[in-house]
């Protein structure tokens, strides 16, 4: 049915909100070519800034080396960010859970799930990193404020996240189970939770991985430690290049290990529910 | 024994009475009005009437997944409109209830959802942990087994047709060991032949089990081949109510109003089913 009326509909008419679409677009470009051929660039030459900062790139990238961390403290240092990451992940995913609960439609009044989803929509508008900046005005700059900060922002997202995964179990199924006698907290235990179990899980990977990445901004912006404060360091004070290189390295190894952890787990408990 | 009680009913302890329940949502019409009736133990009994008279909610009325507005309820001597939360439970443990659209937990195995039926039993840790005995294992295979469904035991929900699943509802029903089973168009999704199964199977539950059954159905032509008594609704309101050959072609006409010229076309496969 709706392959014929898509067929039937000719290619997508000129309506009044796309033709002030393509006027803004050809605005914009117009003043970013014009910015661009105008812009004073007083000493900097142009070709030259380029053909350094390639060859910046090529002693991060080419010649990585450890100078004044040994392989040992930045791996120290890296447990130290997925500690975080961790953290603000079991600390917002439990939280959630609960919330998560109180937000799915299926389980909840409406009020209580539209007032919840409003509440959350709010904070996950805000960056992570502005919520570690408003906590370390009572918390001091430092890992505190990170983790507070994450976890309020991990608790926004998950929250949405459970409850649309809490959601896929109709109503009429936890109707059902009231019919029989079963009460809310068996019903969840038994019937909504098991339900979805892996799209559970797989948010709360997601989440982890988002975490891990933030943890690493969050020691550089926040002073939070682990291995992003060594890279703020690396890069903001000793102007090591071949450090920050290899720092790179490291974080890119970790988000990999993470991934095939994560997707090894997911397939597993997937195969087991199956 | 069943066959004495349903001869005679009007001597006997009803198992559930219904007097003057009358359900308004929030239209001026009555979904219900004035409804009164009495059901003895072990009969199968059909209810029957067109879209929207009020069938399903006559059902749901009676173990209050739907608060009637006024009235009385009483089922097994317990006037149940007067329930607390607690005790409401116990009482819908001995009611089960199987829905057109099965209603189970799709990413669950059988055995699993039919284990469901005795959540109602266990204190809410026992619940949450999902802790069963041993012995409600083995009935929810015993049943399992009853219903033709033992090649399916470990089958994810969603892996069985329709007429199967509809059978897992029976036993997640039978488990609860209930006294009454309400049905809500139990075939109303199946082809004709697992409707035959499953109608089958419900009056086996009342005959051999002397479970009560009131079934909600579309097709007139399976409410004369299987229930004991009919009660015909319509517009909220009992026009009919006895046995099946006690329903002529007026009484269908009356109950179904101007939908039951197609009706008349059933009617002549009277016993066809
Ligand atoms: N939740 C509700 N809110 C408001 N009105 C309702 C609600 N449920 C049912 N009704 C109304 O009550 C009347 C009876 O509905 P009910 O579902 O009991 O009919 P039914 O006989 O089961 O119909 P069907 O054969 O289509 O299932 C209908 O007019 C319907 O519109
Ligand atoms: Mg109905």
């Amino acid at each position: 049915m709706k392959k014929i009326e898509e067929a039937i509909i000719p290619s997508k008419p000129l309506t009044r909100e796309s033709f002030t679409m393509w006027i803004l677009l050809l605005v914009l470009s117009l003043l970013t070519i014009y910015a661009l051929a105008t812009i004073d660039y007083t000493s900097v030459d142009m070709g030259k800034a380029m053909a350094d900062t390639l060859n910046n790139f090529k002693t991060i990238f080419f010649h990585p080396a450890a100078h004044r961390l040994s392989l040992w403290d930045a791996f120290y240092e890296v447990l130290i960010t997925m500690g975080l990451a961790f953290l603000t992940t079991l600390f917002g995913g439990i939280i959630a859970m609960l919330l998560g609960l109180l937000a799915a439609q299926n389980l909840a009044p409406k009020q209580v799930t539209n007032i919840i989803k409003g509440f959350v929509a709010f904070i996950r508008a805000v960056p992570s990193i502005l919520w570690v900046l408003i906590f370390a005005v009572a918390a001091g700059l430092g890992s505190v404020a990170a983790v507070i900060g994450l976890t309020f922002h991990s608790v926004s997202y998950l929250t949405k996240a459970y409850s649309e995964s809490f959601e896929e179990l109709d109503r009429s199924v936890i109707e059902a189970l009231m019919a029989s006698g079963a009460n809310w907290w068996q019903i969840i235990f038994q019937a909504v939770i098991p339900s979805s179990v892996s799209s559970l899980l797989s948010w709360t990977f997601m989440r982890f991985e988002i975490n891990f990445a933030n943890a690493v901004a969050m020691g550089a912006a926040a002073g939070a430690a682990g291995i992003g404060f060594d890279l703020f360091m690396d890069s903001g004070f000793y102007f090591d290049l071949r450090e920050i290189g290899l720092v790179t390295y490291f974080i890119i190894a970790f988000a990999l290990v993470l991934e095939t952890i994560s997707t090894n787990l997911k397939s597993k408990i997937l195969l087991k529910k199956a | 024994m069943k066959l004495e009680l349903g001869v005679n009913r009007e001597f006997c302890e009803p198992l559930l009475e219904l007097k003057h329940v009358t359900k308004y949502y929030h239209g001026a019409a009555p979904a219900l009005e004035d409804i009164n009736f009495s059901v003895a133990e072990g009969e199968f009994i059909s209810v029957i009437g067109p879209s929207g008279a009020g069938k399903s909610t006559l059902l749901r009325c009676i173990n209050r997944m739907i608060e009637a507005t006024s009235g009385e309820i009483s089922f097994d001597g317990v006037l149940i409109s007067k329930l607390k939360k607690r005790d409401l439970r116990k009482l819908r443990t001995r009611i089960g209830m199987i829905f057109q659209h099965y209603n189970l937990v799709d990413k669950l195995s059988v055995i699993e959802n039919v284990l469901h039926g005795r959540l109602g039993y266990k204190s809410t840790l026992a619940g949450v942990m999902g802790r069963y005995s041993p012995e409600e294992k083995q009935q929810a295979m015993r049943i399992i087994d009853l219903l033709g469904l033992h090649d399916q035991v470990y089958k994810r929900c969603d892996q069985l047709s329709g007429g199967q699943k509809q059978r897992v509802g029976i036993a997640r029903a039978l488990i609860q060991d209930p006294k009454l089973i309400l049905c809500d168009e139990p075939i109303a999704s199946l082809d004709p032949n697992s409707a035959k199964i499953i109608m089958d199977h419900l009056r086996d539950v009342s005959a051999q089990m002397g479970i009560t059954v009131i079934v909600n159905l579309h097709q007139v032509s399976a409410a004369l081949k299987y229930s004991d008594r009919i009660i015909g609704v319509n517009q909220g309101k009992i026009v009919f109510d006895g046995s099946p050959s006690a329903l002529t072609a007026e009484k269908i006409a009356e109950i179904y109003g101007s939908e039951s010229n197609d009706l008349m076309v059933e009617l002549g496969e009277r016993y066809a089913i």
